[in-house]
């Protein structure tokens, strides 16, 4: 195990340090100057100088970077230059939001993902697999805000179902807060479960041109056994990877979300302080999201040498 | 479409006709399929680039009553202003077609010579993987904002996304159709023959690149069709009053009770788009595959 996480730690650590850079560089990209957005329009070159050497913005590119960088591994997540609060209380007064829509849509993505890949690489010809396949590639090929959008058209406005937006949190009112979560988690989950059955799916078929596969069938296995026991089992690495993978995409999605169902979390919020060019606060969401993508991919690997010794041991 | 395609091939120097490469992937455009999706597409450009004839009146004329519901007169109802959604949606694919049409081609061509670029030195093409991996960890709505910060809202930052997004796609793929040429003969006999690296990338390998690129082309299409209607409907990508599919949305979706047709209308034109896109990418991995024998 040791030899496979010293194996994939370099490309993690890189990654995560390319990201660091592109986080820490993108304030600095958009132009503008923060000692004067501090001082105001009518401060005096002075005044902007102090508070220029007060941000240490006097000092060369790199010693800024190991500062931010060093600040950011003990915690201290910078202070929006807008709002003048600590980025880090900004955000945990978001994060209870899309905590919820992004524990409902992980949930929701691997339990559709993996049922409608057991099923797609269950059933092998009729109409229900066609009907299948074609209900797969419908829900690839469109993104959460074209699901979301459908979604409020048809159970919101037309079936009149379940309210379109607002949110209420799931801890305070539960039957409330889900009614109000079922739709933006469903429209995240949807692409993404369709990706993992996708993949699921074509596994399944390789596993079932294996020999134990035909051995099993030989010596009389039950069909479904075959399936639950002999291919399932033997896809599940695939799952699980599968999963990992999308973990990212499924988080970002949430910015877009968010929007459409009017849910004040943390992807609102970046888009807020886009608009409003607090970049202090866009840099760490930014990094937050690639950070957590990385660390959560890794672990799927983790889990999948941990499943499967073959890996660990390439 | 030609002008990555070259005319040559292999160290003999025989000359490989063009209308053989080009011809299966029009022939493609003939099967059911094909002949449906580039037909939607003709169709949607038409309507798109004739906008300003067809509907003289721009995207600003008002009638007299908002929230009409749809009518001949007016087939997908009024907006709160009293604007035929209809037209506003057809002026809005301008935005989405000039993005992809401009922007996924520079894609195709920057990503390949990248993937490719490891012919001439492996270090450089090692690099560029580098790049691709950071790209593919950037979530695609995060990697908009970066470049939205970066550049300011509007169609340069959203046509940007899309090059960006798309770059490592047909890296991906230049680099594995290298990694399998790069060992066979006629490669090897190229390279005794003293042909230049950067010819061997041109001439010898990338013409038996190109099928599954030409394939994601359309693919990467429906991508950057879908990311522009993303972020204008959080309004980091075009900015109204231009009448894009996105912003659309972004103010369809307030009043998505008095005129379902307003958010209705421009999901529908997206779905037109993909699908056509969907179609054409399907028939010309119809046919490569056979032509290939695969």
């Amino acid at each position: 195990m040791f030899g496979f996480l010293a194996r994939r730690l370099p490309s993690v650590v890189f990654m995560l340090l390319a990201t660091s850079v592109i986080a820490f560089l993108l304030p600095r990209l958009a132009g503008g100057d923060p000692a004067q957005t501090i001082a105001g329009a009518d401060a005096t070159a002075e005044q902007v100088a102090a508070i220029r050497v007060e941000l240490g913005l006097d000092q060369p590119v790199y010693a800024q970077y190991g500062r931010w960088l060093g600040d950011l591994l003990v915690g201290d997540l910078g202070t929006s230059l807008i709002t003048s609060r600590p980025v880090g209380q900004l955000i945990m007064a978001r994060l209870g939001s899309t905590l919820e829509l992004a524990i409902a849509a992980t949930v929701l993505m691997v339990v559709l993902g993996i049922g409608l890949g057991i099923l797609a690489g269950s059933i092998r010809k009729g109409a229900g697999r066609a009907g299948l396949d074609g209900a797969v590639s419908v829900l690839l090929a469109t993104p959460p805000h074209v699901t979301g959008l459908i979604l409020i058209l048809v159970l919101g406005i037309t079936f009149n179902l379940l309210p379109i937006s607002g949110e209420v949190s799931v801890l305070r009112d539960p039957l409330v807060g889900i009614s109000l979560l079922i739709m933006p988690a469903l429209a995240l989950a949807l692409p993404q479960a369709a990706m993992i059955a996708r993949l699921i799916q074509a596994r399944m078929y390789q596993v079932r041109q294996e020999e134990f596969v035909d051995l099993a069938i030989a010596k009389g296995v039950p069909p479904r056994r075959i399936v639950l026991s002999h291919i399932l089992r033997n896809s599940m690495g695939t799952a699980v990877v599968a999963t990992g993978i999308r973990v990212g995409e499924l988080l970002a999605g949430a910015v877009v979300i968010e929007a459409i169902f009017a849910r004040n979390g943390l992807g609102l919020m970046a888009v807020d302080a886009v608009s409003s060019r607090d970049y202090q606060v866009v840099q760490i969401v930014v990094l937050g999201a690639v950070v957590i993508a990385v660390l959560v991919h890794l672990l799927s690997e983790i889990l999948l040498a941990a499943l499967d010794p073959r890996i660990r041991l390439q | 479409m030609t002008a990555t395609n070259p005319t040559e091939t292999h160290a003999g120097g025989r000359r490989r006709l063009m209308g053989e490469g080009l011809g299966r992937y029009i022939a493609a455009l003939g099967q059911p399929k094909g002949l449906i999706g580039s037909g939607l597409l003709v169709l949607l450009v038409l309507a798109a680039v004739f906008a300003p004839i067809l509907f003289p009146g721009g995207v600003d004329q008002q009638s007299r009553d908002s929230f009409l519901l749809p009518s001949l007169l007016h087939p997908f109802g009024t907006d709160e202003l009293g604007r035929d959604i209809f037209v506003r949606c057809v002026y809005a694919l301008q935005v989405s077609i000039s993005l992809v049409i401009v922007a996924v081609p520079i894609a195709a061509v920057l990503g390949t010579l990248m993937g490719l670029s490891g012919a001439i030195s492996g270090l450089l093409g090692e690099a560029f993987q580098r790049v691709f991996d950071i790209i593919l960890g950037f979530p695609s709505l995060v990697l908009g904002i970066c470049i939205v910060i970066v550049i300011g809202p509007g169609w340069l930052a959203l046509a940007t996304t899309i090059v960006v997004f798309s770059l490592p796609q047909f890296g991906r793929l230049a680099r594995g159709a290298l990694l399998s040429e790069q060992g066979r003969e006629y490669v090897l006999a190229a390279r005794v023959l003293g042909v230049s690296r950067p010819k061997i990338m041109i001439r010898h390998i990338l013409p038996n690149a190109l099928d599954p690129i030409f394939v994601q082309v359309s693919l990467s299409m429906i991508g950057g069709i879908f990311i522009e209607a993303a972020l204008s409907i959080v309004g980091l990508g075009i900015q109204p009053p231009t009448p894009s599919l996105g912003t659309l949305l972004n103010v369809g979706i307030r009043y998505v009770y008095a005129q379902p047709m307003y958010t209705a209308g421009p999901i529908i034109m997206l779905l037109l788009l993909a699908l056509a896109f969907n179609l054409i990418a399907d028939a010309l991995n119809a046919q490569v595959l056979k032509t290939r024998g695969e």
